[in-house]
């Protein structure tokens, strides 16, 4: 669940003083969107993305000469030009949860991870992000999926468990939609099982709903309007 | 009428999953008596299953993986691997004779003695991998029946259709690169269903990018969209393969009273799944189809649909 544990630890990394022919040849061999540039001690100072890359680059519109000649002049500059100077760092100890909020409310792509002198630790991409929810929501095992939709009150949840855990069911993960209907709610718990037949029934005669995906989706259609 | 090959045997029984699970023994039971009480079963070749040889079992799985799965059995576990896989002792010998069925209905179908066969065995197989037992699942018995065509009497080209409401993981895994076997499944939507593959765009890898076919159904659908994407990517898919030997998985839990599957497929409904399966056959094989049981845990309508079916196989009225 932390940062530390999911993060990318081997480094690719570059000095200021390198070309931007040199980094875009690294970035492409290495197939890596973000290069974080270190000072000689091995301090975070800044960042390149694919994105400052393309834009330091001459249009693909020009002619082949042209192109060629305004690539020449800008190759040979160093990435210190470039790149986002003191760009926005994480730690080891930051959550993946804050990490998400963090890359969707700030609308970066890569976070650098630094320790707390400021020397870089690792790095940590949207991809690893979306690896370690995989991960931690176990969706690549093979399993099964309830749609359960509950009235908005207390100790519904619990029910539920106890239900998936009498019948020795082991369980993924579970995601609730606070915003359901009006006074519901909508829980999605994964089962690491094909055996959801007792579990279901029981969830029945406890009084819960199951969501048919269908209904839903049908009224998210736009309606003929005659 | 045709002649029909049934593959039972009593042993199947002896897979004791332990009482409180859907795969049990009583799913095979209730389909025997349904057949013997409707006056079917006499209408049918019998056929008791030998044991099948290792060697064509080690054509799918790995020798590690059935030598695991033979020592659970032997030092007592009560499940292999995962708490769905429940085994007793007898189990693996039980699913080295559920393979064996299938074999000798193949034999038999071979030999000219029957038409065409339906496997009533235990344990299922679709959901087994190369060294992994899933879903209820120990050896993949469509798998290892398909490398049986080929090998044992050098036909090219096989088919396999899943109408399972689960998807046959391992059978795609097993052929997903091979252009010589053709899979086709039919399932409930993988965001809602075990085990969570079988989407549209999973055709294949490599070689066998194309000769992988997959329609899943989104829970609460049922008749109208199965015949929809059965006219839809089943027929046209088999047309251009030309299959020369045709197995299928058939498993009986995507009707609409069977809780193990949001899915609503009617007993009509699996009427014209058999139905259109056996144009193919008829059109395409020469009427050579070994079909092998997969799921289907409503023990009230499970053996109707299995008589069902099997009148499609033997052309009863």
């Amino acid at each position: 669940m932390f940062v530390g544990d999911r993060m990318s630890k081997d480094l690719i990394t570059a000095g200021p003083e390198m070309t931007i022919f040199d980094a875009q040849k690294l970035m492409v061999e290495k197939g890596i969107r973000h290069l974080p540039v270190i000072d000689g001690a091995g301090k975070l100072i800044g960042i390149v993305s694919d994105r400052d890359m393309r834009d330091c680059m001459p249009s693909t519109l020009l002619k082949k000469p042209d192109y060629d000649i305004t690539l020449g002049k800008i190759g040979n500059h160093p990435i210190g030009d470039i790149m986002t100077k003191n760009p926005m760092a994480i730690y080891a100890y930051y959550t993946l949860q804050d990490t998400l909020l963090v890359m969707q409310q700030r609308k970066v792509g890569a976070l650098p991870v630094i320790d707390e002198e400021g020397y870089l630790k690792g790095i940590l991409s949207t991809r690893d992000l979306l690896r370690a929810f995989v991960n931690i929501m176990n969706i690549d095992e093979p399993g099964s999926l309830l749609c359960i939709q509950v009235k908005e009150q207390r100790g519904q949840m619990k029910k539920i468990v106890d239900i998936i855990t009498e019948e020795n069911i082991s369980l993924g993960s579970v995601l609730v939609a606070r915003f359901w209907d009006k006074d519901k709610r909508a829980i999605f718990p994964y089962l690491l099982t094909n055996n959801v037949i007792n579990v279901k029934k029981k969830l029945l005669q406890a009084g819960f709903e199951l969501i048919d995906p269908m209904e839903w989706y049908l009224d998210q259609l736009p309606k003929k309007t005659a | 009428m045709k002649r029909t090959g049934f593959v039972y045997d009593d042993r199947y029984l002896l897979h004791d999953t332990g009482g409180y699970h859907p795969e049990s023994p009583e799913r095979l039971k209730a389909i025997h008596q349904r057949l013997s009480a409707s006056g079917v079963l006499e209408k049918l070749t019998l056929i008791e299953a030998d044991r099948a040889n290792q060697r064509w079992i080690e054509t799918v799985h790995n020798i590690h993986y059935i030598m695991r799965f033979d020592e659970a059995c032997i030092s007592g576990l009560s499940e292999f691997e995962h708490p769905d896989n429940a085994i007793c002792r007898e189990t693996c010998d039980i699913a080295f004779l559920a393979v064996g069925g299938v074999l000798k209905a193949i034999d038999l179908i071979m030999k000219g003695e029957i038409d065409n066969a339906f496997c009533a065995v235990r344990p299922p197989g679709h959901h087994a991998e190369v060294d992994k037992p899933m879903g209820f699942c120990y050896f993949n018995n469509v798998a290892i029946a398909a490398r049986y065509v080929q090998k044992q009497y050098g036909i090219e080209r096989v088919a396999i259709i899943d109408f399972d409401v689960h998807h046959g993981n391992g059978t795609q895994h097993i052929f997903d690169r091979d252009a010589s076997v053709f899979y086709y499944s039919i399932h409930e939507h993988p965001s809602f269903a075990y085990p969570g593959t079988g989407r549209e765009f999973e055709v294949g890898i490599g070689e066998g990018n194309g000769y992988t076919v997959n329609s899943p159904v989104l829970p609460g659908r049922g008749d109208d969209e199965y015949r929809r994407l059965i006219m839809q990517d089943l027929v046209p898919a088999v047309k251009k393969f030309k299959p020369e030997f045709i197995i299928l998985s058939a498993g009986f839990d995507a009707h609409e009273s069977d809780l193990m599957s949001g899915t609503s497929l009617s007993t009509d409904g699996y009427d014209f799944v058999s139905e259109v399966i056996m144009n193919l056959v008829n059109r395409f094989t020469g009427g050579r189809v070994v079909s092998v049981l997969e799921g289907g845990y409503n023990l009230d309508v499970l053996p109707i649909l299995v008589e069902n079916h099997i009148k499609m196989l033997a052309a009863i009225k």
